[in-house]
Parts: C-alpha cells; sequence; structure tokens
C-alpha cells in the first residue's frame, strides 16, 4: 500500500493561487465560454474586413461574446460545488477564499478580451483606418473598457451565483446585463446634454460613438472613457467584493462591507467625472 | 498527535423550526470507531454536521480535536484535521474520480503538486477506484460513486473521520475492503460512522451510540447492546404476535425478537440488530420494514 504523504498546512496564499489555477483551468474548459471563443474568432473575420472611424465600439462583440457569455460561466462555476457543499465546507480553504480563487480565475476570459482589444487595435492600425475626433488615448480607453466587460461579466456570474439560488439565475444577469446596456446605449439617440451621458455611462458597457445609416455623419459621443473605464474597473471590484462578503463572517465580513461602501464612493466619483466634460458630440 | 478526547459535545442542541433534531446531548469520543445508529430522523446526521463543523448547535458547547471552533482561524485548524463523508453528496458535472478528489485535496491546502497527486491516487487506491481514476463521475456507479466521496473524506489520514452512511450502494466485497480501510483508520483516528446498517457497526466498531428523538438511547460497547438482547430472540415456525418483530428466515423458520417465547421455539444468538430492535420498539420495527 502506499504511505501516506506527509506536508504541513499550506499558506492562505498558496491555497489562493492554486485553487485560482485550478479554477482557471475549470473556466478555460468550460463549453460555453469555448463557444464564445469560438465565435468571437469566426466573428474577427467580418470585423476586420470592416474596420472605420468608429472601430473602438467593436468591442461590443468581445463584450457579448465573451463577457455576457462570461456571465454564466461565472455563475455556473460558483455553483457547480452547491451538490457538495457539507464536503467543501467542511474543507479548511473557507467560502472567501473559495470565491477569491473564482474571481481571479475570470482573469482568463480577461486575457482573451484583451489580447482581442489589442489585435483590434493593431489592425485598425495597420490597415490605416483614418483618423478621427477620437484621439489614440481615447481610443485606447475606450477598448480597454471592452477588455474590463469580459472580467466583469464572469465576475457579476460569481456575484450571482453566491447571493442567488434560484435555477437559472445566471441566465437571468445575463438578460438584465444585456437589457441594462440596451436601454443606456439608447441614450445615443437622444439630444446630446450631461443627463445622457449620465445615462449612457453608468452602464458598465457603453457605447461612444454613432454607426449605421440612421446618421448621416457619424459622430463620438461626450463624456471621459478614461474615467469611464477607472469606473468599469470599480463596478468589477464591487462585484468581486459583493460576491466574497456573501461567505465571510463576523470581523471580516464587515471590513468587506467597508471596502464595498469605498469602491462605491469612488465608483460614483468615477462616473461624475466621465459625465463632468464636456456632452458635445464631434464629428467623426 | 490525536487528544485522548478527539471530540466532546456538551448539552448540543439544534432545532428545526422549533422540532428539535438534537435535544441536549452530551457526548464525547476517543480514538477508535464508533456506530451510529437510529431511525430515520433520530439526529444523526444532524450530529454529525455539527461535528464536522458544517452547522452550528443553537446551545451547548463543542470541543474538537482540543480546540473550541468558534473563530475561524480555529475552524481552519480543525478543519485540517478531519474528513467528512455527507450523507447526500453530488458531484460538480464535468469532473473525473481523479479531478474531482484533487479538487477537493486543494480545498484541504494539498498545494504541492507532485504531493497532491500522490495523495489522490492513494486514497483513490485505497477505496478501490485506482482503474477509474480517469473516468467521469457521471459514469460510474452509484458504488463508486459513494467511494470516491470517501476517498475525499480519506485525504491525509484525518484525525477524525466522520463518515454518513459510507457503505449505501457498495456492494458486499467493496463493503468489506471499506471495513478494512476503516478498521486502519480506527486505530490512529477517531471515527464516527452513521449507518442503518447494524452488520458494519457490529463488524466494525468498539461502541455504539443509539439516537432517537435527538436523545441518546444507548452509549457503550457493542458488545452490552448485544447482550441486552440475550433470552429475548427465538426461532419458531410461526411469527408470534407478541413479538417486537418478527421474520421468515431464509430456512423457512421465523425469527421472532421479542420478551415471550413462541410455543415451540428455541433460543437464538441475538445479534445487534436483534438488540437495536427491542431498543427502540416499534420506531425501529418501522425504519426496518421501511428500509
Amino acid at each position: 500500500m502506499t504511505a501516506v504523504v506527509e506536508r504541513r498546512a499550506a499558506p492562505a496564499q498558496a491555497t489562493l493561487r492554486t485553487l485560482a489555477w485550478v479554477e482557471a483551468r475549470r473556466y478555460a474548459r468550460h463549453p460555453v465560454f469555448l463557444l464564445g471563443a469560438g465565435l468571437l474568432v469566426w466573428s474577427s473575420v467580418a470585423i476586420s474586413d470592416d474596420l472605420d472611424a468608429t472601430f473602438p465600439d467593436f468591442k461590443v462583440a468581445v463584450g457579448f461574446l465573451v463577457g455576457v457569455f462570461g456571465v454564466l460561466v461565472g455563475y455556473q462555476l460558483t455553483r457547480s460545488l452547491s451538490r457538495s457543499t457539507d464536503a467543501v465546507t467542511a474543507a479548511p480553504a473557507d467560502g472567501v477564499l473559495r470565491t477569491a480563487a473564482l474571481c481571479l480565475a475570470c482573469l482568463v476570459p480577461g486575457a482573451l478580451g484583451l489580447a482581442w482589444v489589442g489585435w483590434l487595435y493593431a489592425t485598425a492600425v495597420l490597415t490605416s483606418t483614418p483618423d478621427s475626433a477620437i484621439g489614440t488615448g481615447d481610443r485606447i480607453a475606450i477598448l480597454l473598457a471592452g477588455a474590463v466587460a469580459t472580467v466583469g461579466g464572469p465576475l457579476v456570474g460569481v456575484m450571482v451565483g453566491r447571493w442567488t439560488r434560484f435555477p437559472g439565475a445566471g441566465l437571468v444577469a445575463a438578460v438584465l446585463l444585456v437589457l441594462w446596456t440596451g436601454f443606456s446605449s439608447s441614450a445615443l439617440e437622444q439630444r446630446a446634454s450631461h443627463l445622457t451621458d449620465l445615462a449612457r455611462l453608468q452602464a458598465p458597457f457603453a457605447f461612444w460613438t454613432s454607426s449605421g445609416d440612421a446618421h448621416a455623419t457619424n459622430w463620438v459621443a461626450g463624456g471621459s472613457p478614461w474615467w469611464h473605464l477607472a469606473y468599469v474597473v470599480l463596478l468589477c471590484g464591487l462585484a468581486a467584493t459583493a460576491a466574497m462578503v456573501h461567505e465571510a463572517t463576523g470581523g471580516r465580513r464587515t471590513r468587506l462591507w467597508r471596502v464595498l461602501a469605498v469602491l462605491g464612493v469612488l465608483a460614483l466619483g468615477c462616473l461624475a467625472l466621465a459625465v463632468a466634460g464636456d456632452p458635445t458630440r464631434v464629428p467623426l | 498527535m490525536t487528544a485522548a478526547l478527539t471530540v466532546s459535545l456538551t448539552g448540543v442542541t439544534k432545532r428545526y423550526r422549533g422540532t428539535p433534531a438534537l435535544d441536549s446531548v452530551d457526548l464525547s469520543f476517543g480514538a477508535g470507531i464508533t456506530g451510529l445508529l437510529g431511525p430515520n430522523g433520530a439526529g444523526k446526521t444532524t450530529f454529525l454536521r455539527i461535528v464536522a463543523t458544517v452547522l452550528a448547535p443553537d446551545a451547548g458547547d463543542v470541543r474538537l480535536l482540543g480546540r473550541v471552533p468558534e473563530t475561524a482561524d480555529r475552524l481552519a485548524e480543525v478543519r485540517r484535521r478531519l474528513g467528512y463523508l455527507p450523507q447526500e453528496m453530488g458531484f460538480p458535472r464535468g469532473f473525473t474520480a481523479f479531478g474531482f478528489v484533487d479538487y477537493m485535496a486543494v480545498l484541504k491546502e494539498w498545494t504541492a503538486h507532485a504531493a497532491r497527486h500522490a495523495e489522490v491516487r492513494r486514497v483513490l487506491d485505497l477505496v478501490d477506484l485506482g482503474n477509474v481514476t480517469t473516468k467521469r463521475i457521471s459514469a460510474l456507479s452509484g458504488g463508486q460513486r459513494r467511494r470516491v466521496a470517501l476517498a475525499q473524506a480519506l485525504l491525509g489520514e484525518p484525525d477524525l473521520l466522520l463518515l454518513d452512511e459510507p457503505t449505501t450502494g457498495v456492494d458486499p466485497e467493496q463493503r468489506v475492503t471499506l471495513r478494512q480501510v476503516l478498521s486502519r483508520a480506527g486505530e490512529r483516528s477517531t471515527v464516527l460512522l452513521s449507518t442503518h446498517q447494524t452488520e458494519d457497526v457490529a463488524a466494525l466498531c468498539d461502541r455504539v451510540v443509539v439516537l432517537d428523538a435527538g436523545r441518546v438511547r444507548f452509549d457503550g460497547p457493542v458488545t452490552d447492546l448485544v447482550a441486552t438482547a440475550a433470552g429475548r430472540v427465538w426461532l419458531a415456525d410461526a411469527p408470534h404476535p407478541a413479538a417486537r418483530a418478527s421474520w421468515r428466515t431464509g430456512t423457512g423458520r421465523h425469527r421472532n425478537v421479542g420478551e415471550a417465547a413462541p410455543p415451540g421455539a428455541e433460543p437464538a444468538e441475538p445479534t445487534l440488530e436483534d438488540a437495536y430492535l427491542l431498543l427502540l420498539g416499534d420506531r425501529a420495527r418501522t425504519t426496518a420494514v421501511a428500509a
């Protein structure tokens, strides 16, 4: 018979690292993630032939196929051990650590999202997409917000997985996220003002340009892409912290609530700064 | 090192919507295997869940492995030395037997890759699943799944091993294998074994605790419980109306468990099951018939 392997209790960081790696591999092999990634590659062919001055908003492809699909993946990974709850609870790695590992695993779609927006930017530069009213820095911020959405969607899935128990909650969250984005983007159809910028930019995924045949001239909406980027990064932090709060007890729960409050205030500040700029729409 | 008294519960009470699942239970356990018997709803699973730190009691004191598991640090210290097989255990979709036990090993802080994999292989071999490690759990039989669940509880040779119906759905040959595994575990650890299989308790345990309606009805050596049935088990040609339990055996004779000897009956050697039926009376009989 094989002898039992001697070992000492590992530090929490080592357990987190190992568990995050295991969860990352589970994420990377999840069928919904692979489906989204496959569709993204397929859609990229069409996108590369159709780049124009509005190309930063093409991030919607990665935001939907990796970010929104990621809500389902994050939710399923979080709930997957619900039938083994007692055995999992009796293990020394507690719920906060397990949730933190799941949140770190959301960097897998984030890496894909970052790689994709990098490819989009490089392709736009290489194909000499015409200069426009959107400066290089703002283009990068808008694209990076697309990459952040690929982390944010899965984090929302993890959060919903921790806080809800009814079947299909992940799907409901994904649909609500799409409706929220759709509703906020309809502000582009309204007259330019701080209020319409607020209605558009409070969503975790925002469009910045007019597109399609509805407008005689394409234009870029007002607001600061960089502050909006900071806002969506903070929303990701809020989702991750909210997921961990559910598992925390005692003093740690109190501390996490405080972190949540601070992140919330910072997010509101960033949103205010994103909206504070000139709301005038500039032709591209 | 295992403390002399690994588990100590004093006045432990747990209620579900006002109904007591455990009612002021005082029990303590040291090294060795203790069987927990009792009808459905007796409080065995609630008892094990409290000892496994999964469930907090409404009242009473719990001391495990020399610690009161109240703070996060103390809980983690206890859980590092604890193995728990829950009564009902589902598995995440897509996992292989190896993958699931490996995942549980990570949760049990096995971070070194090679050592963890060696330990996972060891416990899967112990439960005789070494040949199906790469099979998806969904493709395994019920008995094999139960053994996967047991394997995760055995990780790291825990000082306190809590098993809630480990042999459910396991075939007789595998039950013997599992008995060997558990008897070895009982040599160094405290093993609490909740089961409806009295023969497992008779074969493995030095001590038996019988719970009924959240209270301890019997606590002592298995032989003492069996002795309570001496002279109260009979083999007769017909069932006796006054018997607590009566059934036709394979030989065609009826085994009557009760106070009165049927006419023409001959005394039979009592078993733990007989003693259990006599102890719990009608409640146990209802459960036995239902089972």
